[in-house]
């Protein structure tokens, strides 16, 4: 589980990006400089294709850095085909590690049997990212295998993956086309993970034009079949500089079952460090 | 002709190594002389602010930032900044704001204290209590501008040649910044119902059926910015048939000091050492609550005085135990006991007796895939070896004798693909002689099977004990455990865990099974079941030395105590 789900930021990266505070008017002009570029490659619109969703990916990517720190409360409703639901509450703190990727501490608060619970993950720029799983009943730290990245985060439709480290170089992307979606011109981008336990051969994204916020997702499996779509909302602009999301709905296409996140009270600036409030000691004292 | 060619060449060779020393001195002197530039994020109004933005970016770019205060206009600043850090740190935090997209100043070495000052204030915000945005025209240049040369450096502060700095001032965020939630103190307390039913009679005719109530409350307050904390967990037992299962311990008992990459626990605690799912072969800190179950994961408060360092290159955890706590075992009427009454008139090696403080310590670090431990323990052994006594009626009773051991051992797991790859080992005195036990384990998790969306993971591990047959203080000396893990992954946690133990040199094996759900948000049910086959049964032997001593009946005080146990917890 990561930034990603957990505060919806698309992964820093350090190289350069064109800066592409798009107003449509201009995106047009810079597919016909990347076209230019591209001109002299064979295939080069798709070429293009990449490089623009690339570019996309990295400037959101950018946008979401520099935040240092923050913790956030989630609520999440796990509902059934039938309506039946059950409810989570967590809390979530995020630490910015400005040359490698993120960490991440979740602590269950309810329901009362799994409250204790916790969860760190370290995530890598180029490696398999750590996490780590507290036992409560043994105070057992267990580390989990990265292989069960695709599978469901407690009995959600969201799954590890989906809330772990979205690098932005541990995918290759393309260039769909514009869209409008829930009102906004959106830039629609298809993203295919590199990692070969992913859950998915690929995800489409609906990036708003304005300010790069993830608005929708569709998950296709491993047969490329969709399975899962996400829906973003409330979209509020915190520290005058980060556009965090307020609530995101997860569809399963196959069973019908969703998951609802209510995200609240985000605080940022919180003074956590690396090895007091990140390490697999603090792990162990989570509360 | 060749002379001629000659002496230019050597006098320009002469020529260059005089230049180079030349250089070389000068570029020494100049170092030694000038330090580098610093580099500035952000002036406030309030020296609280400052200090908290020069604390949090400190933390973040793990180099010290100051808080320098100056006054303009008659008015006190404060700016965080470095000082006198060499070219390569300035460089590092330079290069780590920039990924972070924290923007920054830099002042140039030998720039004017004064100048510095006026370039950082802005007049216009100067009054308010916000952090001070620097005047754009002085500070920064516009789209395209050429930034300064950095070897010409100017009399003044010069920006760093961001691409796009952010216009949205980093620094405000400091004075925005909500208080961090204080924690309340937390209480939770929870019931058990357990119920434990036996396939028939034990050997000395205790009963078939056994209930017990379990309560456990868990205390928790935490103050000074949740640094100092302490944990409160009293366990209580009653049980129906066996006197010895009704008890009462703190699970937890402890004050917590957190520092800045240390924690220190004073008090009674629980610390699980170990990476293998069957058998718990390093795990020596706690003492094991038997009665409580005989999979030794229950384990009885061990008070202590814990230290642990965390570093960059691992955490070493340091462990005084003091206290020696008494392993329970099942009374008379109990069941999984030992056919012999066993009379907790414990002796001791250590001429301190249960008051010896034992020490213990511990590397651990993850690095990549792999996950590595090394661990020393001294101190008065958790398991004891039993002393058989008569008593004044001629009976024949065990006395429990703790020996003093000295453990040396290892715990790793490396993550390869799907596999994972375990190692539990040590190396142990005391218990006669010197001798080695190693537990290996390898396990793969099969995400999604059968098109469900459940995981199966797959164990097989494997448990030696080089004293062969002979080691009389464990039931694995050469077995193997293979074990299936279904995790549903469902709304209720749904989970089952079968598992089976095959001794390699006799017909002995012993299975287990392990399932708990949710039901709904407070209640939790599990469900446990063991079967112990393939030994001799106890009544087949003709002594009570047999029983001690032979291999063969070392699970045979356990042939008859096949059992299922359901417990039903609420929380509350």
């Amino acid at each position: 589980m990561h930034s990603f789900f957990f505060s919806l930021t698309i992964r820093r990266h350090t190289g350069s990006g064109i800066r592409l505070l798009m107003p449509t008017a201009t995106r047009p002009l810079l597919a016909l400089i990347l076209l230019v570029v591209g001109a002299t490659q064979i295939n080069h619109a798709l070429a293009n294709d990449e490089m623009l969703g690339r570019e996309l990916f990295l400037e959101a990517d950018k946008r979401n850095s520099g935040y240092v720190d923050f913790e956030v409360k989630l609520r999440m409703t796990l509902r059934t085909s039938r309506g039946a639901t059950t409810t989570r509450d967590l809390r979530i703190r995020q630490l910015e590690v400005p040359a490698d990727g993120d960490m991440i501490m979740v602590i269950f608060d309810t329901p009362a049997s799994i409250r204790g619970t916790s969860l760190l993950s370290h995530s890598h720029k180029d490696s398999t990212d750590d996490q780590w799983l507290l036992l409560p009943a043994l105070k057992r730290v267990k580390k989990i295998a990265s292989r069960n990245k695709s599978g469901p985060f407690v009995g959600s439709e969201f799954s590890f993956e989906d809330l772990s480290a979205q690098e932005v170089d541990k995918y290759i992307y393309r260039y769909l086309e514009q869209q409008q979606f829930g009102g906004q011109a959106c830039h629609v981008i298809e993203r295919r993970p590199l990692d070969e336990y992913s859950g998915y051969t690929k995800e489409i994204y609906w990036l708003d034009e304005t300010e790069l916020r993830v608005q929708k997702v569709e998950y296709f499996d491993r047969r490329d079949r969709p399975v899962k779509v996400l829906t973003i909302f409330d979209y509020q602009l915190y520290q005058e500089k980060f556009w965090k999301p307020g609530r995101m709905h997860m569809q399963n296409l196959n069973t019908q079952k969703s998951t609802d996140l209510e995200w609240q009270d985000y605080r940022f600036a919180q003074g956590f460090t690396a090895q007091r409030d990140f390490s697999v000691a603090s792990l162990r004292r989570a509360r | 002709m060749s002379q001629a060619y000659d002496v230019p060449v050597r006098v320009m060779q002469a020529r260059r190594f005089i230049l180079s020393w030349v250089l070389t001195v000068t570029m020494m002197l100049v170092a030694s002389v000038s330090h580098a530039d610093d580099l500035v994020f952000g002036s406030f109004r309030s020296s609280q602010n400052a200090n908290n933005w020069a604390q949090k970016l400190s933390h973040l770019f793990n180099q010290p930032l100051v808080v320098k205060p100056f006054v303009r206009d008659d008015v006190s600043w404060y700016r965080v900044q470095t000082e006198n850090f060499s070219d390569t740190q300035v460089q590092a935090v330079a290069r780590r704001a920039d990924a972070a997209g924290i923007q920054h100043w830099r002042i140039y070495a030998n720039a004017s204290p004064a100048s510095v000052v006026d370039s950082l204030v802005d007049k216009q915000t100067a009054s308010s209590t916000a952090a001070v945005k620097p005047s754009s025209s002085v500070i920064r240049p516009g789209r395209g501008a050429t930034p300064t040369p950095r070897l010409s450096p100017p009399s003044r502060v010069t920006p760093l040649p961001a691409e796009d700095a952010q216009d949205k001032a980093e620094y405000t965020k400091a004075d925005q910044t909500p208080p961090r939630q204080p924690r309340q103190s937390d209480f939770d307390w929870q019931v058990g119902l357990q119920t434990r039913v036996f396939n028939q009679r034990g050997v000395q005719q205790q009963g078939r059926y056994e209930a017990s109530v379990s309560l456990q409350f868990e205390y928790y307050t935490a103050w000074d910015d949740d640094r100092q904390s302490v944990t409160i967990t009293p366990f209580l037992r009653k049980d129906s048939a066996d006197s010895h299962r009704t008890q009462a311990d703190f699970r937890e008992l402890f004050y917590s000091r957190v520092g800045d990459n240390w924690d220190l626990h004073i008090g009674a605690r629980r610390i699980f050492w170990g990476v293998t799912e069957f058998h718990h072969l390093i795990d020596v800190i706690n003492q094991t609550d038997l009665v409580e179950n005989i999979d030794t994961e229950d384990k009885l408060g061990q008070p202590m005085v814990h230290l642990s360092l965390i570093r960059d290159w691992g955490i070493v955890d340091v462990y005084a135990l003091a206290g020696f706590r008494e392993r329970t075992f099942p009374g008379p009427d109990g069941r999984l006991r030992l056919p012999l009454r066993i009379v907790q008139d414990s002796t001791y090696a250590s001429a301190a007796e249960d008051k010896r403080i034992d020490m213990a310590i511990r590397w651990s670090h993850h690095m990549g895939p792999i996950e590595v431990g090394v661990h020393h323990f001294s101190g008065t052994s958790r398991e004891p070896m039993f002393l058989p006594l008569l008593d004044t009626q001629g009976n024949l009773y065990l006395s429990p004798h703790y020996t003093v051991i000295d453990q040396t051992g290892i715990d790793a797991q490396a993550f390869v693909g799907e596999w994972v790859f375990k190692l539990e080992g040590f190396s142990r005195s005391g218990f006669g002689d010197r001798y080695a036990a190693v537990n290996l384990g390898v396990e793969r998790t099969l995400v999604g099977v059968f098109g469900s969306r459940a995981d199966l993971g797959l164990v097989a591990e494997y448990m030696y004990d080089e004293r062969g047959e002979g080691a009389f203080n464990t039931l694995f000396e050469n077995d193997i455990a293979l074990g299936g893990r279904f995790a549903f992954n469902d709304f209720a946690d749904t989970q089952a865990l079968l598992g089976v133990i095959i001794d390699t040199r006799n017909d002995e094996y012993m299975m287990s099974l392990e399932a708990s759900r949710r039901l709904g948000d407070n209640w939790f049910v599990s469900l446990e079941g063991r079967l112990f086959n393939g030994g001799e049964s106890v009544s087949r032997a003709s002594s009570t030395a047999q029983l001690l001593l032979d291999p063969d009946f070392k699970s045979s005080w356990l042939q008859r105590d096949d059992f299922f146990q359901l417990e039903l917890t609420r929380f509350f």
